[in-house]
């Protein structure tokens, strides 16, 4: 079991010490999650890790799921997309299913708490019946909902409201609320398969298996093969830098079976790849989270070139495995990016191209980037900054009316 | 109401007078040992953004008092960059989401920490802004998905279990102390004791040690432009060449 001990050898135990000296200052407290699923996706991921070290500092930490039929995760689906934007249609029967699953799961639980997070749409509701089960209700939100559909905010919205904190993890995607909000930003967690130290042999045994060879620089973007993370505009600046220097480029992206537009859009970049032996087009599935690890430390340098982007976990990622990263100028990449510091934001193909080709050709200045990097995410995108920022939000919430605590 | 009037209104920590033992600096042991504190920031946004520089400025004249504390000073410890480009989010973003490498200029050499309070610091960046803003022929424009976000933050402040009796000691104490206390100690002390010039810090060793010349020095850093890392080494080359001692420290 990984224990609080493994991270101070990364963090430093300064920090680890903190997170000990505030949970004691919480004193004996029953911290309950809920969300809506086991496995799969990032709230599941952080809670997995979180919660037994949560425990490990003593506050009596707990996990609970709720259980829905097929209709209830479509509609919540539905509710997910609405929060990102989708104009959906929500209809009374909709929300009539929606409440009842909640109320059902809600005569199933059988817990106190001091401190409740609930986290995304799925489980909100649940704090109508079970109000008086904690003291603080809190409503984590890991969505971008900078622009919600509107008709579906309002009825979520109604819900929200009982709460006594909502959490977000940009200050854009906050909402007008009667009650505080505050900011977390996303962490990574430095010893999950994704983002452990790997050795050179096993970086090596993925290259091989995936038929990549190093005998040039390689040029990486991790994500969806998605309009907005431009893998179009990623294919161009590549062939400007490839005029100039040797190199390869790989697109490593989810399977895109159930998407459509994802289907569409891999389409035209294969076509795009034109057969370039040069060009690795990967579809890896969800869970090949040692994969890009590998390839993310193989790589020499990293692009996120979107054009829309919630607050972009790849970018830290690659921050951590101490790479520069040329990055699209827009949304959370511009919060975890320093132009020219720690990687380069770019606003158009020709601008990402040019960067890549810069950093090729100064390997050291993009050694001296990377290493910026990595300590600017161990400093504020660990999982272990996460947890603290949770420790204090439960301190404030146990002196409402304060912003400023002194212990 | 969860608003306090005075966001700095912290109670002052300053350490009671007393005199150090005799000798060098370096071997003196101090009655009044310092104490670092630590302290957890979370933003808060308040719901409010601007798209342009004109709504900046009204939002500016309106913002509660730690809405712009949290933009001018606290996010020094919420963002901490490897270097300070632009000295506050206003600047920052004048930068970045309306590309006006001039107004990011103005904003940046204005400095809050030479006004006496928060009001002055308020009317100082609306009379900057006003007037960039009336010789312009258009209202510069954020980038979409670039507006300001307003936020002010929560803090909870304690003291840690990290204490210094000499100087040798507050050296060994600088290094591990996380950047929470640098910023607590050295960046906002300032005004939280209402002195801009006087930090948690200098005033330690002003009144327990014999250096008048290591306090000016500290207190001639230009903290306003300097990362919380910086700082910290800087402090320590600081104390160390005034100890007689070489210094192993970058900065």
């Amino acid at each position: 079991m990984i224990t609080l001990d493994d991270y101070a050898a990364i963090v430093g135990p300064e920090v680890i010490g903190q997170l000990h000296r505030l949970a004691e200052r919480l004193g004996p407290r029953r911290f309950v999650n809920i969300n809506s699923t086991k496995a799969g996706g990032g709230v599941a991921e952080i809670l997995t890790r979180t919660v037994p070290l949560f425990n490990q500092l003593g506050l009596d930490t707990r996990w609970e799921t709720i259980q829905g039929d097929q209709e209830f995760f479509e509609i919540t689906k539905a509710m997910h997309n609405a929060l990102q934007g989708l104009k959906v249609n929500f209809t009374p029967a909709m929300i009539k299913h929606y409440e009842e699953v909640n109320r059902e799961n809600a005569r199933k639980f059988t817990w106190k708490a001091d401190t409740v997070v609930v986290h995304d749409p799925q489980p909100a509701y649940l704090i109508t019946d079970l109000r008086p089960r904690a003291k603080q209700w809190i409503w984590r939100c890991h969505i971008d909902a900078s622009r919600p559909h509107l008709p579906v905010w309002r009825i979520l919205r109604e819900v929200v409201k009982q709460y006594d904190a909502s959490v977000f993890s940009m200050d854009r995607f906050a909402q007008n609320l009667p009650h505080p909000q505050y900011l977390i930003h996303p962490s990574i967690d430095p010893l999950s398969e994704k983002n452990r130290e790997l050795t050179p042999a096993e970086i090596q045994a993925v290259l091989d298996r995936l038929g990549i060879p190093r005998d040039k620089p390689i040029i990486l973007q991790v994500s969806r093969f998605d309009t907005f993370k431009d893998p179009l505009g990623v294919i161009q600046a590549f062939r400007l830098v490839q005029r100039h220097t040797p190199c390869r480029l790989i697109l490593a992206g989810g399977e895109a079976t159930d998407d459509p537009e994802g289907a569409e859009v891999y389409a035209r970049v294969l076509e795009a790849a034109g057969g370039d032996n040069d060009i690795h087009l990967l579809m890896l599935p969800s869970d090949a989270h040692h994969d890009i690890n590998a390839l993310q430390r193989a790589a020499d340098i990293i692009v996120q070139k979107s054009t829309r982007e919630g607050f972009g976990l790849t970018v830290t990622e690659a921050m951590w495995k101490g790479k520069p990263v040329v990055g699209g100028a827009v949304g959370g990449i511009v919060l975890q990016l320093q132009d020219y510091t720690t990687g380069f934001l770019v606003h158009s193909p020709e601008g990402c191209a040019f960067r890549i080709r810069y950093l090729l050709h100064h390997p050291e200045l993009a050694r001296r980037m990377g290493h910026l990097a990595r300590e600017f995410v161990r400093s504020r995108f660990l999982i272990t900054r996460n947890m603290r920022d949770n420790l204090t939000l439960m301190i404030l919430l146990d002196n409402p009316g304060n912003l400023l605590i002194e212990l | 109401m969860r608003k306090k009037k005075n966001p700095t209104g912290a109670a002052a920590s300053r350490p009671s007078k007393g005199s150090a033992g005799r000798g060098s600096p370096a071997s003196q042991t101090t009655p009044n040992p310092f104490w670092f504190r630590e302290c957890f920031l979370i933003p808060m946004p308040i719901g409010r953004k601007a798209i342009n520089l004109r709504e900046l400025l009204h939002a500016i004249r309106e913002a509660e008092e730690p809405v712009l504390y949290y933009h001018l000073l606290q996010s020094r410890l919420i963002q901490s960059q490897p270097t300070v480009e632009y000295p506050n989010d206003f600047a920052i973003w004048a930068a970045s989401a309306l590309q006006d490498s001039q107004l990011a200029e103005k904003l940046s050499s204005f400095d809050p920490f030479e006004y006496e309070d928060l009001a002055q610091v308020r009317q100082a960046m609306v009379d900057i802004m006003e007037e960039y803003l009336w010789d312009l022929p258009n209202v510069p424009w954020a980038r979409p998905g670039m507006e300001f976000h307003f936020c002010e933050a929560s803090t909870v402040v304690m003291r840690s279990e990290i204490s210094a009796a000499t100087l040798p000691e507050f050296c060994q104490a600088l290094q591990d102390v996380g950047l929470d206390s640098i910023y607590y100690h050295f960046f906002e002390a300032r005004w939280r004791l209402e002195a801009r010039d006087t930090d948690d810090f200098s005033y330690w060793i002003g009144t327990n040690f014999d250096l008048p010349e290591l306090v000016a020095a500290i207190r001639a850093v230009d903290v306003y432009f300097y990362t919380l890392p910086e700082i910290r080494s800087t402090l320590l080359n600081l104390i160390h060449q005034h100890m007689g001692e070489p210094s192993d420290h970058p900065g």
